[in-house]
């Protein structure tokens, strides 16, 4: 698996020291594979190829972004413009370079920008995943690795989607790990990935003046098999919702390692 | 048709950060003496697109650092050379907006076209490409990017995009005025008939 080749950052080494006998984040070797994902890649391809990648097992925490903002000072709350955050940036954090006793440190890091998760990855030597890489680990569950069409797998996450954001955050790595050791990709946040500019539910240019193809993300483009898999069209729906620089309270992200193709 | 921005949204945080710049000028000592022509410019607007630090290759092959820019106001749009469908109007929407100026102002203006297309849009074919669609560079910038610089231009721009198995890309289209600041002061998404409102913003802008 193609690991961080550049040394390990300043902020890792400060998270290590910080949080003690706590381990850097574990990364999951994801094997390469082909996918079809509910909106098809284009008229004629209905899968994907994902070439292997790495994978944090787990979302990137408070105390893990909070090392990184003390390394990047021009990422600390209150620092960022508002062309890469907005006024949100880390709102619920007690200062610039502290959590406060109301954040957990392993509770999930959100209120970050797309920009701010780019540039935590790359100081870890990696990048965002793609949306096709995060739909791919996602499909699976603790045995299969295309656990899509079972209809409890939809409740499962459909339960949490329920759940109201108000909620106080859990920590990460307290559910299930799926098929590859990864946690967390359903129950606990919602996470930004690479592409999201990629969602387009309205104003793509190629279909302008053609009713039947106005949002390539309608019903009209998705494969039958997999119309009612409500939980995959909230994820597309919240995406596609996004600007870069917008923060929210439950939405947060993982790092992807390795070429993407 | 839909813009997908919310722009009142984002002008609130910049407005904010200008006040807290302003703030910061106000607190700087007093027994600083700095000569006027060279006193520093003043910070960058939170809401300013050169707040990426983004470097693009011109189609001449020459490096420009995107905040170089400051002090002109630029139109800039992104597409990609090979797009048969909507780039063409896109292209030529740029030429209407250029051609909406008289000679003094277009020269105080750049038109920015950064590709989309960073595996293929090298800057000798978009040099090409200038060259075939009547381009004068200047005012016409035609840019090539990293692809992780392309991603964060078009998100910055609040431009959707996707690549398609053929290569090919889905986009929305979308033409921003930047201020002198980087900051963007009007956009439009029309393309098949002339936007007066956004060629007033332009001259407002030149003025």
């Amino acid at each position: 698996m193609p690991r961080a080749r550049v040394p390990l950052g300043l902020a890792l080494l400060a998270s290590a020291a910080l949080a003690g006998a706590s381990p850097p984040a574990e990364r999951a070797a994801m094997p390469e594979g082909d996918f079809t994902p509910v909106v098809a890649p284009g008229p004629a391809t209905k899968s994907v190829h994902v070439a292997a990648f790495g994978l944090d097992r787990r979302p990137v925490t408070n105390a893990a972004f909070l090392a990184f903002a003390r390394a990047h000072p021009e990422w600390r709350k209150g620092a960022t413009p508002a062309l890469l955050a907005d006024s949100q940036y880390l709102a619920h954090w007690a200062g610039a370079a502290e959590l406060g006793a109301a954040v957990g440190p392993e509770q999930p890091v959100t209120r970050v920008s797309w920009f701010a998760a780019r540039a935590y990855c790359a100081a870890e030597g990696g990048r965002l995943p793609t949306w096709y890489e995060w739909e791919y680990v996602a499909a699976a569950d603790e045995a299969r690795a295309d656990a899509r069409q079972d209809p409890a797998f939809r409740e499962r996450i459909l339960a949490w989607y329920a759940v109201p954001a108000s909620r106080r955050l859990p920590p990460v790595g307290k559910t299930p790990a799926n098929l590859y050791g990864v946690q967390d990709l359903h129950g606990v946040i919602w996470e930004w990935v690479e592409d999201f500019g990629g969602m387009m539910i309205s104003g793509d240019s190629r279909t302008q003046g053609d009713p039947d193809k106005l949002q390539f993300c309608g019903a009209g483009a998705l494969s039958a098999e997999i119309r009612d898999d409500y939980p995959i069209l909230m994820r597309m729906a919240l995406l596609s919702s996004l600007e870069a620089n917008f923060t929210t309270s439950n939405l947060g992200f993982r790092c992807a390692y390795g070429a993407s193709r | 048709m839909s813009v997908p921005m919310s722009v009142p949204r984002r002008l609130v945080p910049v407005a904010l950060l200008l006040l807290a710049a302003g703030a910061a000028v106000a607190e700087e000592p007093a027994h600083v003496h700095v000569h006027p022509t060279e006193a520093p410019a003043p910070a960058l607007p939170g809401g300013s697109l050169y707040q990426l630090g983004v470097t693009v290759d011109a189609a001449d092959g020459a490096r420009l650092a995107l905040d170089s820019l400051r002090g002109t106001p630029v139109v800039v749009t992104m597409f990609y050379s090979t797009c048969t469908s909507v780039c063409p109007m896109l292209t030529l929407q740029m030429q209407h907006i250029a051609a909406a100026l008289d000679d003094g102002e277009r020269a105080r203006v750049r038109f920015l076209m950064v590709s989309l297309d960073a595996a293929r849009d090298t800057p000798p074919r978009l040099e090409a490409f200038a060259t075939e669609h009547h381009l004068p560079q200047p005012p016409f910038i035609v840019a090539h990017a990293a692809a992780g610089d392309v991603r964060a231009i078009a998100a910055a721009l609040g431009i959707r995009y996707r690549q398609l198995p053929d290569l090919s890309f889905s986009h929305s289209s979308v033409i921003t005025l930047l201020d002198r600041d980087g900051v963007a002061a009007a956009r439009t998404q029309v393309l098949a008939a002339d936007d007066p409102g956004f060629v007033a913003s332009l001259k407002a802008a030149l003025r």
